[in-house]
């Protein structure tokens, strides 16, 4: 019956979307275990790849919900640099530690609630308003540092990021946690739903009462408020905040976003992906540096690396 | 053109089309939407390719035409939608595809001066005061027209067909369209015209040819005919089936919904007025861009309205956005569902439940869990009642045949269960068969005592099912009919008729 291999067919290419990232994934970690056994077969190494990979999962877990409206968040890197400075400052300045936590991330979401205030007030596409702001930000955090790095946290911060908890560091769970929650609110909020709608039919979703404005905004926050949690973890890896820290981050935030699945069109894509997305440019750097594949060699195979993934994505995809 | 026939897959288009145009008339081609008269003017200028017949240019016959061939035999058409390119100067759209060149050592460049001294020649002719050098972006409607028009001239031709050229343009700007057009008579141009408006066609056709259904109706010598005539001509298709209750009245039955001076900023609606008893289907006539698609986005809240106001059941409610048009208890089933009805990357069920679950949010739509329960059931209902045809309401809307996606988007408005339900065209792209469906559910929504608005371009359509009709004409309802006193030819006169006869 013709119906039956309709669906047949459909289940290959959606076991494809479901399941395609974890197999990569699966693919590159035999690789590095057939290549160095000896290293890989040890609990360090997740350990440090999920360290690794953590602040990356983090920034495109927010930027996963910029592209998924059809839009972009350039602006990451510097949010992450702006709010973990502004983080450190308070803490090297005598502020509890969870205190100056709790207002580092809510510098990420005002940093974030710019961004959607300006998208929706000039109506310029989000890559042209977070291209600037990417760079005001930045410059924000300069002047606030004097361009020098701020470090000397208190010990209790320092411990308590440098945790592990069976083996999974602090870094890890917290992206783990987020992932979840956002996971939640893609499936089962109307809010989440509305999200996909609008990355979907901008103009259907208009019609069909879902206010653009308001869910647009939503989604630059959320892109701040994970780029500001990211800005805490890099913190407590690092043990500094640096000015510079996190240039570049929003290329392998976008990269993870769409190795994992998501649409640069909008309305697809899925956070389970975007963590797999991650995990796989974490596996691939660690697995370069294992292999001592030199920093400047690193960068063209991770770019070949980010279009091939997804050449190989559409292909499959493309094939029913 | 001779006995031309298109088919397109499932649809004859145009049947047995016989057609001539003679230097130095005005030959205006008359018909209905759907009547075929875009496809014929598609075959003249080579985008479509006809099934049979033959088109004889200067004695010369073709089976069909290229775009090229017909460039070259002197056609040219003038859309509606004009096809300037406005980032270009006039001169440069005058000669855009040959531009004349002058050598400049070993390059060729385009040679400006040239342009400018032929283009200024042109213009002349169409009457259009203005440097060739001017973007095309600062010029009026009316200007960028002539500009079209003097385009045609650029490149010689000797047929010229204009499709609705007035439908934007103001009434000064028709006269001196008309001085125009009259000028290029004089030159032994041949023009096609196509137009709705009766008035204009009596005043500057020659001889009209009347389309009806892609069949051909006759062709007259205007002077021969009154507008009445034209109106028989259009229109005198069979009566399609009722859906009317026919002893029913209204007049005492309670207002359920109420239109009260409403206006555009844009001009586009004009302090129009109106009530729906319950039980009344109440239809809206009036050709495209007279207001009422435009009448219906304000009221829904989708585009901006200066002034109005609407109550449902006697309640004033405000419509500041669809959101707020949905909270109240309106839906709108959409003219152009794939733009702006229909979500690709959802399936079935998805695309239903979205505004069910928009209407029962809090906090602008924000708030709120997704209920899958309440979602397959939206969708179960929904797709029995419509009788959608899929495998399964997980089914991507996407790999829906185009009659069972516009079922889906039908769907989608009736899950909302609103007291106001606006069908803006409400059987474009569906197939005959399901038509009836259709107009059965309408009449059963108004009987169960939902409100039922219905826009329609087909006039068969809103005298089967409408209870009511008003017709609309730039902007405004000039005209009521109660469904017993409405035919094709009240409509179509009060829908077409020229402001001044009226008086």
């Amino acid at each position: 019956m013709p119906t039956k291999l309709k669906e047949k067919e459909l289940s290959f290419s959606q076991a494809w979307q479901r399941y395609g990232t974890l197999g990569i994934l699966v693919l590159l970690l035999v690789i590095l275990a057939v290549l160095r056994p000896s290293f890989f077969f040890k609990t360090s190494t997740i350990t440090q790849i999920l360290s690794q990979s953590s602040v990356n999962i983090l920034i495109a877990l927010g930027e996963f919900f910029a592209i998924l409206i059809a839009g972009i968040d350039l602006s990451v890197g510097s949010v992450v640099a702006l709010s973990g400075m502004f983080m450190a400052k308070l803490m090297v300045s005598g502020t509890a530690p969870i205190v100056a936590v709790l207002l580092g991330i809510f510098m990420g979401a005002l940093l974030g609630f710019i961004n959607g205030i300006l998208v929706n007030s000039t109506g310029l596409h989000p890559f042209i308003i977070t291209l600037g702001t990417q760079a005001i930000f930045r410059g924000v955090t300069l002047i606030i540092s004097d361009s020098s790095a701020v470090f000397g946290f208190p010990a209790s911060f320092s411990r308590f990021m440098a945790q592990r908890i069976l083996y999974v560091p602090v870094a890890a769970i917290i992206a783990i946690a987020a992932a979840l929650i956002l996971a939640f609110l893609t499936r089962q909020t109307k809010l989440g739903r509305n999200i996909y709608a609008l990355g979907g039919n901008r103009e259907s979703a208009w019609y069909s009462g879902i206010n653009i404005k308001l869910h647009t905004l939503i989604v630059f926050v959320i892109s701040g408020i994970c780029a500001g949690i990211a800005g805490v973890v890099l913190l407590g890896r690092v043990g500094s905040a640096e000015p510079a820290a996190a240039t570049g981050f929003e290329t392998y935030a976008i990269a993870a976003a769409i190795i994992g699945g998501t649409s640069f069109f909008g309305g697809k894509g899925k956070i389970f992906g975007v963590v797999m997305g991650g995990l796989i440019i974490g596996v691939i750097n660690f697995g370069m540096n294992l292999l001592s594949v030199s920093s400047t060699l690193q960068q063209v195979v991770m770019g070949a690396l980010i279009i091939g993934s997804v050449t190989l994505d559409r292909f499959v995809a493309g094939r029913k | 053109m001779k006995n031309v026939v298109k088919k397109f897959p499932g649809v004859t288009a145009l049947n047995g089309i016989s057609f001539d145009i003679r230097p130095g008339e005005v030959h205006v081609l008359l018909g209905e939407n759907g009547a075929g008269k875009s496809t014929l003017m598609k075959i003249l200028s080579g985008v479509h390719k006809p099934t049979s017949g033959e088109i004889i240019i200067d004695g010369k016959a073709f089976s069909h035409l290229t775009p090229h061939d017909s460039y070259k035999n002197g056609i040219s058409v003038i859309y509606q939608e004009l096809s300037v390119i406005n980032e270009l100067s006039i001169g440069e759209n005058l000669f855009i595809g040959r531009l004349p060149t002058k050598k400049l050592g070993p390059f060729e460049t385009v040679d400006h001066s040239e342009i400018n001294r032929r283009a200024k020649e042109i213009l002349k002719t169409v009457g259009l005061n203005r440097d060739p050098k001017t973007a095309v972006e600062e010029l009026s409607i009316s200007e960028k027209q002539q500009v079209e028009i003097a385009k045609a001239l650029a490149a010689d031709s000797k047929v010229i067909i204009m499709d609705e050229p007035t439908a934007s343009l103001t009434n000064s700007e028709v006269d001196s369209l008309f001085k125009i057009i009259r000028r290029l008579k004089k030159d032994g141009k041949g023009i096609v015209f196509i137009s709705h408006k009766l008035g204009e066609i009596m005043e500057i056709g020659d001889r009209v040819t009347v389309l009806k259904d892609g069949g051909y109706v006759g062709t007259k010598n205007i002077s021969d005919i009154t507008q009445d005539d034209l109106v028989t001509m259009m229109v005198g298709r069979q009566i399609s089936k009722n859906y009317q209750h026919d002893t029913l009245s209204f007049e005492n039955e309670p207002v359920i919904f109420e239109v009260m001076n409403l206006s555009r900023k844009d001009n586009k609606v004009r302090d129009v007025s109106f009530k729906l008893h319950k039980g009344e289907i109440l239809g809206f006539s009036g050709l495209v861009g007279s207001g009422r698609s435009e009448m219906m986005n304000a009221i829904f809240g989708a585009q901006p309205k200066s002034s109005g106001r609407i109550f449902i059941d006697g309640e004033e409610i405000k419509t500041s956005s669809p959101y707020s048009a949905i909270k109240n208890g309106l839906a709108m089933v959409t003219e152009n569902r794939r733009e702006t009805g229909f979500f690709h990357n959802f399936d079935i069920a998805e695309n239903i439940s979205v505004l069910p679950f928009v209407k029962n949010s809090g906090a602008g739509g924000i708030s709120g869990l997704v209920n899958r329960k309440d979602e397959a059931r939206w969708a179960d209902e929904q797709r029995e009642r419509l009788n959608i045809k899929c495998y399964s309401p997980k089914q991507l809307v996407s790999e829906l045949s185009g009659g069972n996606q516009q079922k889906v988007i039908l769907g989608k408005w009736l899950a909302a269960d609103s007291k106001i339900i606006i069908f803006d065209e409400p059987t474009k792209g569906i197939d005959v068969g399901s038509k009836s469906e259709i107009y059965s559910l309408m009449r059963r929504l108004a009987d169960e005592g939902k409100g039922v608005l219905v826009v329609s371009s087909e006039l068969p359509e809103l005298l089967s099912v409408c209870d009511t009709i008003a017709v609309f004409r730039e902007g405004k309802i000039v005209k009521t009919f109660s469904h017993r006193e409405a035919t094709e030819e009240n409509i179509i006169h009060a829908s077409t008729a020229q402001e001044s006869e009226e008086a």
